[in-house]
């Protein structure tokens, strides 16, 4: 049985929610910290505005939780395809060097994994609310997709290749 | 759909500091972070009740990026004063983290005998399989092939330890190898090994993207050992002997004797400040 077929009651659809908008925001800041501490400041603001529109969208889909009484899951046992939830971004996936295109193409895949979950669900849940609410967010990741498109068409001319460090960590002495 | 109640409120948030780690981005000690403070936070263990001593070497620094009591010592030394601590301290929970070069070079000593104590801490070792800190060179776990290092252009040609295996041999109790590309099922082996009565340890491997950037492709490589955790030392040895390294999971778990010194010293803060006056 697939997780959308498992998603039978609007409760714990909004908790996956939750979880999924709040861990993509804390490990976007995360990365912004990286980078931060890297000195690569254009990535961290990208990293940083990322964060906001995750963080953003957990408090619409608390809202929408008002009234109910959402199950606390331990983080090991939401069923998530991957390791970690579709919108979180695999801390391997970053380099100090990275430009805001790539930061930008790794935000984009987390948020069609997102968009994907959510569709799922809408087609497949056995809960009519629940595949409605899912079909909302499913549009609102299209939104969001929308929106990061539009901004890397304007950073086109961003680098696509790695920044070129004169000394990098594993320069031997 | 079948899931557990957890009722905890704790944050992992709740056991970082305010420092930014400066591990290089891609690390996978950052994920062993996360699964650190996950595990604390399911556990909701009261921060000022949770020791995390370390060794010295990149992962040596994860102390200083939460916010428990914390102790970064001397190379190789984590686990005599993680041991030091409980001995004197048996209500704290101690963590002890540290890397491979630390835990089984520098420290190998600390390590085998601390594995035969079975004091009841918990040891992490974040393996990557090289000396990141020092600019790369080849640790007790590297292979004996890995010609990327200046002081060993033609490799080691020694064969690297297996630290499970070790570990087993030396007598410790709870044995398990994790990924730091999956930092929730780390921290569900976490949760398993502070739980476990007597010494835990946890191997992580946690990927060098700037040493050993070949490394980043493990997240390809890793995979759950097919058997369930074994209480049988021999069964236990033959799983870690066939297995190439990359299965993760509780691979033995047995309880026996924990260690704990019985006769503390009653002595006041007063009377051991006099101790230190020249």
């Amino acid at each position: 049985m697939s997780l959308a077929e498992k998603m039978t009651d609007l409760s714990t659809f909004l908790a996956y929610s939750v979880a999924l908008e709040q861990e993509a925001a804390e490990r976007h800041d995360e990365l912004a910290d990286m980078m931060d501490v890297h000195h690569n400041p254009e990535v961290t603001e990208t990293f940083r505005k990322l964060a906001h529109y995750s963080r953003a969208h957990a408090s619409e889909i608390r809202q929408h939780s008002a009234g109910h009484d959402l199950p606390v899951i331990a983080p090991w046992e939401f069923e998530w395809d991957g390791m970690e939830g579709p919108e979180t971004a695999d801390i391997a996936d970053v380099n100090y060097l990275m430009s805001i295109t790539h930061a930008l193409k790794i935000a984009l895949g987390n948020e069609r994994r997102a968009h994907d979950f959510y569709h799922e669900i809408s087609e497949h849940s056995p809960d009519a609310g629940v595949r409605a609410l899912a079909a909302e967010f499913a549009v609102e990741e299209l939104e969001h997709l929308e929106l990061l498109e539009e901004w890397q068409a304007r950073i086109a001319d961003s680098a696509d290749e790695f920044a070129f460090d004169p000394d990098p960590a594993h320069m031997p002495e | 759909m079948d899931q557990t109640t957890a009722t905890k409120a704790a944050s992992p948030k709740d056991y970082k500091s305010d420092f930014k780690p400066i591990w290089c981005p891609g690390c996978g000690d950052f994920a062993v972070l996360n699964a650190i403070t996950k595990a604390l936070a399911f556990l909701e263990l009261p921060r000022e009740e949770v020791a995390l001593i370390t060794g010295i070497g990149c992962s040596g620094r994860i102390a200083g990026f939460t916010s428990l009591y914390g102790f970064h010592g001397v190379h190789g030394r984590a686990l005599a004063v993680g041991g030091g601590l409980k001995a004197a301290r048996p209500d704290l929970t101690v963590l002890v983290a540290g890397g491979d070069g630390d835990g089984l070079s520098i420290g190998g000593n600390h390590f085998i005998h601390a594995c035969r104590r079975n004091m009841n801490l918990t040891y992490i070792m974040m393996d990557n399989e090289v000396y990141g800190m020092t600019k790369g060179q080849a640790s007790p776990t590297t292979a004996a092939d890995w010609e990327q290092s200046k002081l060993t252009p033609h490799g080691t040609g020694i064969r690297p330890f297996k630290p499970a295996d070790l570990a087993l041999t030396a007598g410790a109790s709870f044995i398990a190898r994790g990924f730091a590309g999956d930092p929730n099922g780390l921290a569900r082996m976490l949760v398993e090994a502070i739980g476990h009565p007597g010494f835990s340890f946890v191997q992580v491997l946690s990927p060098c993207p700037t040493f050993r950037p070949e490394q980043m492709q493990w997240k390809t490589q890793v995979r759950v050992f097919e058997e369930t955790c074994t209480d049988d030392p021999i069964l236990a040895a033959q799983r870690i002997q066939a297995d190439d390294g990359m299965s993760t999971g509780i691979i033995f778990r047995h309880e026996h004797a924990v260690f704990q010194v019985k006769n503390t010293v009653g002595a006041d803060l007063e009377s051991i400040e006099q101790e230190f006056v020249i």
